[in-house]
């Protein structure tokens, strides 16, 4: 294990690997998603409302849906990110943060264009999202949101993301065994610990 | 006067699993105090948020932190590492970072242990040699292979170190199909690629599982128990003979000690945070590196006015991380017919492959005889979200989202296989790395937590550079692609010893040749802080041979 190095050199390890685009052949069968979105059961009444129904919107818009790619809807992006954020071993001041946020972008939405967030196209909210980026609080928000929808497409289903393992088919990848089952996720394992995401 | 036990080891990882093992064994009541909770293999799944994304084997930094001293335009400056979020701890809990090792075990050789007289002193640089020769550690580091179960197949080679026994006590882990691309590489370099030895069954023992090739080593705990770690291979074994207690949740804050300067008494919080004491006769201190001279720097006393063992200044000196650095490569799928590159894609077995034909160095061009170092091949982590993470910024630091942002991770996950090199070198020991107690920061049970000052010598970046250079020629020749490499200065903190060397003089080190603790003469420390110099290899199988050494020293005293 030596997963300081891991980190140091995999930065830069990745930044360069874009111009491997291109070869890509679609290999997740479009077909066993368009079954899943088929029989996908109908968002709860929580995610009507605000910040989850911004949150949504702003999701989606980070992560699509494709012909042959799972979207935040398909991930269950939202449901993760609620789950996470209200776990009691959860870090306050993240719930806070991304609650917090979804104030601001409307607002600044509101002040721009006369709409919220969700009121808006395409096209407005890519532009609204790279200028709340020039903020430092700004990039910081949509890197956290950024961060838990990969943890929803990747992740362990038993957390409420990646349903029947839909983002690891997706890329090919093969979780490790045994996985966890409902009565060991992290935040059940010995006593209770502090939450602390980790870089 | 009665004691509650014969001997209390603080610290339950790969320096106190031998000690208390071999003393219950030999009948000796042991209590082992371990900071953290008690996991087994029941808990132990591959679950990406509980082993590296959340706080679960490691203390919140909010908690429990260090300060870490760099140096910024030229001056040495701390930062809390809740602030910087650069998490020094490395597996707190019943059997400690043992349980979270990818378990690659290299002994040192013979010239490890006398580098000062082998290769004369380098500038800058606290080089000395250990008071102990390896012909005094191999028939620990054997002991080890057996105890602690190591898998492996020896090869010769011209750096080889001497064996008392011919070979493992059992065959190697299975290995990937990648070992092909890299043992063809190396034999058209003239080099000798060496099965990695590892602390992983690859049988079923002592009713431990033989390893059940998930894929997911190193950072998970291992749910077979295969892996060598302190608590599966010994803990379990010192708990069964009945004399040996493990108490989880016990964090030792400061040894109490008397006029005479002997050990009186631990004092440590108990899971409900109550100040709780235990006496013995004996004790041994072994909570890694960092936190073992921590706690001697805390527990000040009538003979010991600077710390356990620090009247001549040396505890928290020279501390030592492993050098070098890593490099990475892509074998590209399409590169490789269908079957050649499905067996690339395989997810299970071992690389097992590292190099040691540049461990010592004799080059003009380097500047003649030197120490150098080893060069060890795996592939890239399989922790998807980690890898995903890496994708969600682009070259100028912009975040990518969106399509762009899709096709990354396709790309990342679905195009190459990622076969990375980890290049181990010494950390030369100098004034400026070491332990000290933080004067403003402190744990969240009010006692100074450790400064860290991490300055490394530029002779480590040469070596690292030496190594590098030839490292690289193995991937160009193996048909990687998109290769990269970093030499840094930067430490590993998973890669820690040193702070109380041991030595023939205690005016430059900590510990007798027994690793004994000078004017403390019922301490020891077993962890792997006694070393003056680190070799070039990771410490894991020295600290467990060293620490089964000093059991029988202990036996011997008791």
């Amino acid at each position: 294990m030596n997963s300081e190095r891991q980190v140091l050199v995999t930065r830069r390890e990745f930044l360069s690997r874009l111009a491997a685009l291109g070869a890509l052949a679609a290999s997740y069968p479009a077909l066993a998603l368009q079954e899943r979105r088929s029989g996908a059961v109908e968002a709860p009444d929580w995610a009507g409302k605000d910040p989850w129904h911004t949150l949504t919107a702003v999701q989606q818009h980070l992560f699509p849906a494709g012909e042959d790619t799972p979207g935040a809807a398909d991930i269950h992006a939202i449901q993760y990110l609620r789950n996470t954020l209200d776990n009691p071993a959860a870090d306050g001041e993240d719930r806070e943060f991304v609650v917090n946020g979804v104030g601001w972008l409307n607002e600044l939405a509101q002040e721009r264009t006369g709409k919220p967030f969700i009121k808006l196209d395409e096209t407005q909210r890519e532009e609204l999202l790279r200028t709340i980026e020039q903020s430092r609080a700004g990039r910081n928000w949509l890197s956290l949101l950024l961060t838990y929808l990969l943890e929803a497409l990747l992740a362990d289903p038993v957390y409420g993301g990646n349903p029947h393992g839909i983002g690891w088919q997706w890329l090919q990848h093969q979780p490790g065994f045994p996985r966890p089952p409902a009565d060991k996720t992290w935040y059940r394992l010995g006593r209770p610990v502090h939450f602390q995401r980790k870089a | 006067m009665e004691r509650d036990y014969d001997v209390c080891v603080i610290g339950s990882g790969a320096g106190g699993g031998p000690v208390a093992l071999t003393l219950a064994q030999a009948g000796y009541s042991v209590l082992v105090l371990e900071k953290g909770p008690w996991f087994t293999e029941q808990d132990f799944y591959k679950d990406e948020l509980a082993c590296c994304r959340r706080s679960v084997y490691t203390p919140s930094l909010e908690d429990e932190q260090h300060v870490i001293e760099d140096l910024l335009d030229g001056d040495w400056v701390g930062e809390a590492t809740s602030e910087s979020g650069w998490d020094f701890w490395n597996g707190n809990c019943v059997g400690g970072s043992s349980n979270f090792m990818s378990g690659f075990f290299y002994r040192l050789k013979p010239e490890d242990f006398r580098l000062r007289s082998e290769f004369g002193p380098v500038e800058g640089a606290n080089v000395a040699d250990w008071p102990i020769s390896y012909a005094d550690l191999e028939p620990w580091y054997t002991l080890v292979e057996k105890e602690v179960g190591i898998s492996g197949r020896f090869v010769d080679h011209p750096f080889a170190e001497p064996r008392s026994m011919p070979d493992f006590p059992m065959p190697p882990t299975r290995e990937h199909p990648v070992v092909d691309y890299i043992d063809r590489a190396c034999r058209k370099l003239d080099l000798h690629p060496l099965p990695t030895p590892r602390a992983i069954l690859s049988r079923s023992r002592d009713g431990r599982g033989s390893c059940a090739y998930s894929g997911y080593c190193g950072s998970y705990g291992c749910s077979t128990g295969a892996k060598g770690s302190a608590r599966a291979a010994l803990l379990d074994r010192a708990a069964a003979t009945g004399k040996c207690e493990i108490r989880a949740h016990a964090k030792v804050y400061r040894l109490a000690s008397d006029a005479r300067g002997r050990v009186t008494g631990a004092h440590y919080y108990d899971a409900e945070d109550q100040a709780q004491v235990v006496t013995a006769r004996l004790f041994v201190v072994a909570c890694q590196a960092i936190e073992t001279s921590r706690l001697l720097l805390a527990s000040v006393g009538p003979k010991h006015p600077q710390g356990l063992g620090n009247n001549r200044g040396q505890v928290g000196k020279n501390l030592l991380f492993s050098a070098g650095g890593s490099g990475s490569g892509d074998l590209e799928y399409a590169d490789l017919d269908v079957d050649a590159a499905a067996a690339l894609k395989t997810r299970g077995p071992f690389v097992n492959r590292g190099l040691q034909d540049w461990y010592f160095l004799d080059d003009k061009a380097f500047g003649g005889r030197a120490k150098g170092g080893t060069v060890d091949f795996l592939l890239s982590h399989p922790n998807p979200i980690g890898r995903a993470m890496g994708e969600k910024w682009d070259a100028d630091d912009r975040l990518v989202w969106g399509k762009p942002l899709q096709q990354r991770l396709k790309s990342v996950f679905t195009t190459a296989q990622h076969l990375r090199y980890e290049i181990f070198c010494d950390w030369l020991p100098n004034d400026n790395c070491f332990v000290d107690l933080d004067s403003a920061v402190r744990d969240k049970w009010n006692t100074p937590v450790a400064k860290v000052r991490i300055g490394y010598h530029e002779h480590d970046l040469k070596v690292g550079r030496y190594i590098n250079e030839r490292a690289l020629r193995v991937m160009e020749t193996l048909g990687a692609k998109n290769i990269h490499s970093g030499i840094s200065g930067a430490p590993p903190q998973n890669l820690v010893a040193g702070g109380c060397r041991f030595g023939k003089d205690p005016a430059t080190s900590v510990l007798d040749a027994d690793c004994r603790v000078h004017d403390a003469e019922n301490l020891y420390i077993s962890d792997g802080s006694f070393m003056p110099t680190g070799g070039s290899v990771p410490y894991t199988w020295t600290i467990y041979a060293n620490a089964f050494r000093v059991a029988e020293r202990i036996r011997s005293a008791l």
